[in-house]
């Protein structure tokens, strides 16, 4: 046997990545949609400058590349204001951000989906804002939203893959020492491929299953 | 920066040509009427867009050299950029082509046109106009998805900033720069689709607002 | 001569044609009158091939419609105006005139562009042939999809509902080309609403009734006291018609 060849501890290392994937993403997606709701109560609510910026700061991560993204946080931030960053630090913060960009535009058009003849008769009730946004919009804004969110989630996943290039050892990483030590790239990512693909799908069963439960509530509150 | 810049525009083009004539084809085989075309170019669409693209690219850096092919850097990468967006391009236009008035098919049919002046010259023309839009979306993220090209040694955009970066030790201010660059970049496309939009689409009512 | 023979057409569980029975010989306007679910839309899709029989045999000129090289040759011979028109919306009133001249009956460009350019003006709309059908009242478009109809030259004309999606104005701009047509000695089958209409151009008449032909008369005898009239289904038709 070659020094080169598979060994059964690589199952064990490609199972560590895959860890190292599900983690961060599972990480990054509660985080980054906690901010996406925070952005979207800064819109909702109309903050003045604070939510210029939040639409500037979003509109910049969405029209710009993620590994750029990452640069500028690994790199960029510890040298600009003297502070240690880890690659997995600088990976789940800028994730995190760039799903709550996205995520932010879907619960924005989710609420503006909502008629607006419910919201003006929610006013003429006499409701707060509030009332509004918890009662009429966002058990709607909720059933518009998941299926485009589990869309971006799913790409957010493969998204995830970049981290490998600040050195975080997710699936990616594996999968690139695998590949140089065994020299075998047909074996070595068409494997990590797949394991990506099984997550995806994963995923997007998951999503399709609350997306079909939220719908149901909606249409029964509906009638 | 500018010869990276230069290169990201280059490849980007490339892709992009080779995304639209790839996502066309696909297109039109997963509304063949053969289920095992179908579900090929199905499993294709599949596949490339349930994957990250950066272990598609390995795959295709690292593979083909083992099977012979010996491809340059940029050309692996423009290849593995199309094979991807034609992915995505496909999803476009199929939606674009289930979206046609059945009616118009009809009129066409009865008319005695073959299925291929029929697909060619009415059905596709139609699909494509109505798809600039979510089109134009795919492009832009081609756009960005082009920095991890930087990553198989092509010195595009990111690439070059990165060697800036290295020797100037003000990784800050560049990449801030390249990620404004990059932003332009895609404000710049997204002008131009808008436009393509309202010239295709002045004269056909595509149903929504020119 | 177009020829259908006991033709029977199912939806699943529905039938919508029942033991269709019925010619039209060169030279005639036999008009399909009938309320809304008689099946008559369904027997002109059945001619030009839009559905498959379920039973019995079609044939135009004897071309046989349920076989592939039939079903061509039938579509050559004959040409479908239809209810919402179904223009091409990417293509101007001459190229949608011209597209299958050009690429069916293999006419050089310049013929064909140059016949689509007499029928638009046969209809009134010489100075829209380069404007889409967007820009167009559905009027104008109705006569363009005629236009595109004739250019085939065809044998038979087949038009279904081909009013019924225009307010009375348009109604009348389109009926007075038909009208034109059937004194040139066109071949029609003509499925409508328009009872008066029906009764002034065309030859024969033929009601159906669930799927069912019930009569095929002369127009004449159709609406005789002592003719369709006496049949109380058509008396009760004509008159409730009459009231719309």
């Amino acid at each position: 046997m070659r020094y080169a060849d598979f060994t059964p501890y690589d199952l064990v290392l490609l199972a560590q990545g895959l860890g190292v994937t599900v983690g961060l993403f599972t990480l990054t997606t509660l985080v980054g949609l906690l901010i996406a709701a925070l952005f979207t109560l800064v819109d909702y609510y109309r903050v003045p400058v604070l939510r210029q910026v939040i639409v500037t700061i979003s509109e910049a991560l969405k029209n710009s590349p993620v590994l750029v993204q990452l640069f500028l946080v690994f790199f960029g931030l510890p040298a600009f204001f003297h502070i240690n960053m880890t690659p997995f630090v600088a990976a789940s913060l800028t994730i995190s951000l760039n799903t709550a960009a996205f995520a932010f535009v879907i619960f924005r058009s989710g609420i503006d989906a909502v008629e607006a003849d419910q919201v003006a008769a929610a006013k003429v009730y006499g409701h707060s804002r509030w009332q509004i946004l918890r009662f009429v919009l966002l058990p709607q804004a909720a059933a518009f939203s998941i299926g485009p969110l589990v869309g971006l989630l799913v790409n957010q996943l493969q998204v995830t893959s970049l981290i490998s290039v600040i050195g975080v050892f997710d699936l990616t990483k594996i999968g690139n020492i695998l590949n140089l030590r065994t020299l075998e790239p047909f074996i070595v990512w068409t494997v990590v491929g797949l394991l990506y693909y099984a997550l995806a799908k994963l995923l997007a069963s998951v999503g399709a299953r609350i997306e079909k439960r939220l719908r149901r509530s909606v249409v029964w509150e509906g009638i | 920066m500018l010869e990276g810049f230069l290169l990201t525009v280059f490849a980007c083009t490339l892709a992009i040509i080779g995304a639209v004539i790839i996502g066309a084809l696909m297109a039109s085989l997963r509304t063949s009427g053969n289920r095992i075309v179908r579900g090929v170019a199905f499993a294709y669409s599949d596949v490339f867009r349930n994957t990250p693209f950066i272990v598609q690219l390995f795959f295709f850096f690292y593979g083909l050299p083992e099977i012979g092919i010996y491809i340059g850097a940029f050309e692996t990468g423009v290849i593995a950029l199309s094979i991807i967006g034609g992915a995505f391009v496909s999803d476009v236009i199929r939606s674009g082509i289930l979206a046609v008035d059945q009616g118009v098919i009809e009129a066409a049919k009865v008319s005695g046109l073959s299925r291929w002046t029929i697909f060619t010259k009415i059905v596709l023309p139609i699909a494509l106009r109505t798809s600039v839009r979510p089109m134009g979306s795919v492009l832009i993220n081609m756009v960005l998805t082009s920095s991890i090209l930087s990553t198989i040694t092509i010195n595009e955009l990111t690439g070059t900033a990165k060697i800036v970066a290295s020797t100037t030790f003000k990784p800050f201010e560049v990449y801030l720069v390249l990620l404004v660059l990059y932003a332009s970049l895609t404000y710049a496309l997204s002008l131009l689709i808008n436009t393509v939009h309202r010239r295709l689409n002045r004269a056909m009512d595509t149903g929504g607002a020119a | 001569m177009i020829v259908i023979e006991n033709v029977e057409k199912r939806f699943g569980e529905t039938t919508v044609l029942k033991r269709i029975n019925l010619t039209i010989e060169p030279g005639e306007v036999v008009t399909i009158l009938g309320s809304s679910g008689s099946g008559k839309s369904t027997l002109i899709r059945c001619i030009n091939g839009l559905e498959a029989l379920s039973g019995g045999s079609i044939t135009v000129d004897g071309n046989d419609v349920s076989t592939k090289a039939g079903l061509a040759a039938a579509r050559r011979r004959s040409a479908t105006v239809f209810q919402l028109f179904n223009l091409y919306p990417h293509m101007t009133a001459l190229e949608n005139i011209t597209l299958a001249p050009i690429n069916v009956l293999k006419k050089p460009r310049a013929e064909a562009e140059a016949r689509a350019r007499e029928l638009l003006k046969l209809v009134g709309l010489a100075d829209l042939a380069s404007a889409y059908p967007q820009r167009l009242s559905g009027g104008q478009r109705q006569r363009v999809g005629i236009c595109r109809a004739l250019a085939m030259d065809p044998n038979y004309l087949l038009l279904d509902e081909v009013t019924s999606a225009l307010d009375p104005e348009m109604t009348g701009e389109v009926l007075d080309i038909l009208a034109e047509l059937a004194r040139g000695g066109t071949t029609m089958l003509f499925v409508t609403h328009e009872v008066e209409f029906a009764r002034r151009i065309s030859s024969r008449i033929v009601f159906l009734e669930q799927g069912e032909l019930i009569i095929d008369m002369p127009t004449e005898r159709f609406f005789a006291e002592d003719g369709g009239f006496a049949v109380p289904r058509i008396r009760q038709f004509l008159t409730k018609m009459k009231k719309d």
